[in-house]
């Protein structure tokens, strides 16, 4: 106990408080009566801002029969409103509809399958283009962009994962209220138009980002195998045929239902007045009426009760994933997981890049991590590439028995000691970019409930003790609780 | 928390309908801004003892210090037969140990302080950088410089080093995006130095003698430029800068060898690489310019119009009006030394492989037939104007910035012309470079993905050369 002690006193002496403090006096939080929180940080190094809108809405949000429309949707948030990317929504409007119709007739038709009446499908698919072709003769496509680029606007972007989902824009700091009046009439009128030929997009970034890369495919694979349960195990993107099956009818229901200030967490960071962006937040987002918020999820993965082997042939040299189930983000276990995940696997320090790279030399790279998620349980990733002639099994046990150290034998205060250093300095250097903070700041807030998350991390970190390392280890690093997922060659000498 | 939430929605209804009649609200359209004058900020330029430039920009608001050494080397320099030299120099560089510190005690004392040092070398520069907290930078800076100057190449690393770059070999042929990658380089380079990429043998040609010839060849006091950024008070600095550095070095003149530019050669070629995947990674491109070119303000906007932003003509009509693709776009990467590129790429299903080759071919060769439009123009100046203070939004990227740009030699008052150039550029300028630099008729063409899906056969485009992804498995 007394090396823990000595360790708490060197964290007050040497800068936690300092700048944890920083952070603390910087951060501005306003909550607008409809339920928007508002967090600001003013930043006077450059003329610029970079704001983000967190929507406590993401895939594991969705319901089995629309799975993959919170990544859907977040792609329709850029076709337009009533009003923006249209030059006549009135008539513009009765078109969307037929397509709409159209559509959902083509889909049932498709539901049928080999049933299912070919030259049905293929005259709805020319009536589908033909609505499509005279719809688009009012869109002023992807005006969102246009807006913000010609006003000097960059890193527009938006990304979903299983917890949330973020829009995110930089502006010279005299263009905020373009943000302001564009993201408040998004999330008051969007117009999901374009939605079909949209849709054919995500599906071509499904097998970019996944179907054609074989490490990618091995993780889907992995997840899905780790969680029967609870949602996470999905991929945010959707599988396929889930994506083929989206409508705007459902990505309507569900944007209505979540995607309003009540969800909404807005971070604006830069050279900034904060109570003049109040005034300005306030008179753009305050009159929006708030919606509802996705109910939690209830479903609960049972207990893992044996060891989940997964493999993936592939036209792919072999590589390997090892999990654990663990719990969410800020159970006082994942403090202890965090100080684990440093020990094993930042750095050149690292055990686990110690032993198997540079002392065996049976892997060229390893990685520690937590996915897929947040803000349920989730897993505790090891991810190594074995180097030839080594061998997935040498590979595994190595990695096995660096688990087993850690229960058995005590961590090293240098090395708690090394961790709390790390933070000191990721506490200050976050503080750096506007994008990076208002990242921060969004994500702890819409995952721990507060923002002051990273304030005490560093206090929570220093309070983990050796003991708890090993419990930890002991408790969840078992055969039972274990993933194990692996590539094996196509042709190679497995096979 | 949660009761917070009932009881803001409970205010909510007794004040909703104050807030929604409120102050007015302006069009998107067109809505006029207070005026932003950005004036570019300017590191300050200093010579240290030695004769090494010295781009200083001060800024305590993190307690953290940043250096970024610029050194005029290069993977252009591999030695024929050891492509690979300079990038595994420089890996061994740092993890080899330097200065008599062993790679295990740099390792351990770095990570302690949260310190960083990292180096790598690209095509025509080499970096040596260093991040750290205030109070730990006099000891980074001299393991820094012990990395720069003094690595001691451990056998066993340069061995580790080695060991990892046959094992990238093995697996470079994984993921279809890499191989398209490589090949559409080496293709467009071909008989370049530029060209040249690691093979089995040349990595195990590489030796530890290799590393340190090379590294004493560029690696000295005349052949860098730094870039120092944060939190430190001058005197100080540049006092730890001279106590490091030293007097000028004895040396002779520093002889980078003369390598010539890329031949000029407009030849069509057809590569496709077999894998079975269902999606098809699609390159092509043929040689750009260098930064020298007087016409590169006009091919930064036609960049724009092309297909460099989610409006460009190959984004609007191939993602966004066709669906046939998440990722399409193109670029002129200057190039600053030698000659750059232009690549046009996307990914689309195998089943439309034909189909968007040929409409990216068509989208690309209409820039050369038609003027822009005047809100094309107006559009690509506009965010080019606009955003260019993105360049600058922290110290480090302002000294780094100045410092690059005396490394490669851009002519004076370049940063600060740069907007006023862009904003000359007209339809005419765009139409002729396009006409000048654009030759779709000569595109190299890499293709990876499943032939037999194809919608049609490549040899549409003319014949195919296939390329051998087996790796031997030596």
């Amino acid at each position: 106990m007394k090396r823990i002690w000595l360790v708490v006193v060197t964290v007050c002496l040497f800068g936690t408080s300092l700048h944890a403090a920083t952070l603390e006096e910087k951060v501005v939080e306003h909550r607008l009566s409809n339920g928007m929180t508002l967090l600001m940080v003013e930043r006077h190094t450059s003329p610029t801002v970079s704001a983000w809108i967190r929507f406590r809405v993401g895939s594991v949000d969705e319901r089995s029969d629309e799975r993959g429309l919170a990544h859907m949707l977040e792609h329709m948030l850029f076709k337009g409103t009533k009003t923006l990317g249209t030059s006549d929504y009135a008539a513009e409007k009765p078109l969307l509809d037929q397509i709409e119709q159209t559509a959902q007739l083509m889909i049932a038709e498709k539901a049928k399958r080999e049933k299912g009446d070919k030259a049905r499908i293929a005259e709805l698919e020319k009536q589908l283009a033909k609505l499509e072709a005279d719809a688009s003769r009012y869109v002023i496509k992807d005006e969102f962009f246009d807006l913000y680029s010609k006003n000097g606007g960059v890193g527009y972007n938006a990304f979903t994962s299983r917890d949330g989902t973020t829009y995110l824009i930089s502006l010279p700091a005299n263009k905020l209220e373009l943000w302001a009046a564009i993201e408040s009439d998004r999330m008051q009128n969007a117009v999901l138009r374009e939605f079909y030929s949209e849709r054919a997009v995500v599906m071509e970034e499904r097998r970019r980002s996944t179907d054609a890369d074989p490490e990618s495919k091995l993780w889907e694979t992995f997840v899905a195998s780790a969680f029967l349960a609870h949602p996470y195990g999905q991929p945010t993107i959707g599988w396929m045929p889930e994506i083929e099956n989206l409508t705007r009818t459902k990505a309507e229901r569900f944007f209505h239902a979540y995607y309003g200030p009540q969800s909404a967490i807005v971070a604006i960071v830069g050279d900034i007045d904060t109570k003049a962006t109040i005034d300005l937040v306030e008179r753009y987002f305050g009159g929006i009426r708030p919606g509802g918020m996705p109910l939690p999820v209830t479903a609960e993965e049972p207990r893992q009760a044996g060891e989940r082997r997964i493999e993936l042939v592939a036209e792919s040299e072999p590589t390997l994933v090892i999990g654990f189930h663990k719990p969410a983000i800020a159970a006082p276990d994942d403090y202890v997981f965090d100080v684990i995940t440093m020990i094993l696997g930042e750095g050149r320090t690292s055990r686990l890049y110690k032993k198997l790279v540079i002392e065996k030399q049976i892997a060229t790279d390893v990685g520690v991590f937590d996915a897929p998620g947040q803000r349920y349980p989730n897993l505790f990733v090891i991810n190594a590439s074995p180097r030839t002639p080594h061998t997935l099994t040498e590979v595994e046990e190595a990695i096995l028995a660096e688990l087993e150290r850690l229960k058995t034998e005590p961590v090293a205060e240098r090395d708690l000691q090394r961790i709390l250093n790390k933070i000191e300095f990721e506490d200050a250097r976050r503080m750096g970019t506007n994008g990076g903070l208002a990242r921060n700041l969004t994500d702890y807030e819409a995952t721990t409930g507060s923002w002051r998350y990273m304030v005490g991390y560093r206090g929570k970190l220093a309070a983990v003790t050796t003991a708890d390392i090993q419990r930890v280890a002991r408790d969840y690093f078992t055969r039972e609780n274990r993933m194990v997922g692996f590539i094996t060659k196509k042709g190679g000498e497995d096979k | 928390m949660k009761r917070m939430i009932i009881s803001l929605v409970l205010l909510f209804s007794a004040f909703t309908t104050v807030f929604a009649a409120d102050a007015p609200k302006a069009d998107p359209r067109t809505m006029t801004f207070p005026e932003l004058r950005y004036e570019i900020p300017k590191g300050e330029r200093v010579v240290l003892e030695c004769g090494m430039p010295v781009y200083l920009l001060r800024d305590p608001e993190l307690p953290i210090v940043t250096i970024t050494a610029m050194v005029r080397t290069g993977s252009v320099y591999d030695p024929a037969g050891k492509s690979g030299l300079a990038g595994l120099t420089a890996d061994v560089m740092r993890s080899g140990g330097a200065g008599g510190l062993s790679p295990e005690r740099m390792d351990d004392e770095l990570e302690f302080m949260a310190s960083s040092v990292e180096s790598g070398i690209g095509i025509d520069m080499g970096t040596v950088s260093l991040a750290s907290l205030t109070k730990n930078f006099p000891r980074t800076l001299r393991i820094f410089a012990d990395v720069l100057l003094r690595p001691d190449f451990s056998e066993n690393r340069v061995d580790i080093a080695r060991k990892h770059l046959i094992e990238g070999l093995r697996r470079q042929n994984d993921d279809p995006k890499e191989i398209a990658g490589r090949e559409i380089g080496k293709a467009i380079y071909a008989g370049h130095p530029l060209g040249a990429v690691p093979t089995f043998e040349s990595a195990r040609a590489i030796t530890r003698q290799d590393m340190v010839d090379f590294h004493r060849r560029f690696f000295r006091t005349d052949g860098m430029i730094l870039a120092v950024a944060g939190d430190f008070d001058r005197t100080a600095m540049l006092g730890e800068l001279n106590a490091v550095f030293g007097k000028r070095a004895a040396s002779g003149p520093p002889a980078l060898p003369e390598i010539p530019q890329p031949a000029q050669v407009f030849k069509p070629e057809i590569l496709h690489g077999q894998k079975e995947v269902n999606q098809t990674v699609i390159r092509m491109g043929h040689l750009g310019i260098t930064k020298d070119s007087p016409d590169v303000y006009a091919l930064r906007v036609l960049d724009y119009i092309l297909g460099g932003s989610f409006t460009s003509r190959l984004t609007m009509e191939i993602r966004t009006n066709q669906g046939l693709a998440y990722n399409v776009d193109s670029r002129f990467d200057v190039g600053r030394r030698f000659t750059g590129t232009f690549m046009a790429e996307t990914d689309t299903k195998a089943e439309s492989t034909v189909k968007v080759i040929t409409l990216m071919k068509e989208i690309i060769s209409g820039m050369t037939k038609e003027p822009v439009t005047d809100l094309e123009l107006k559009s690509a100046k506009e965010y080019i104007i606009n955003s260019f203070m993105f360049g600058f939004t922290s110290p480090a990227s302002i000294a780094s910035q100045r410092a690059r740009l005396e490394f490669y030699g851009y002519p004076a008052g370049y940063l600060e012309e740069y907007r006023a150039n862009i904003a000359r550029v007209t339809k005419a300028d765009v139409l002729a470079a396009a006409r000048k630099y654009l030759r779709p008729e000569a595109f190299k063409l890499v293709v990876v993905g499943d032939a037999g899906k194809f919608d049609k056969t490549l040899s549409a485009f003319g014949t195919v050369r296939e390329l051998d992804l087996r790796q031997s498995n030596p």
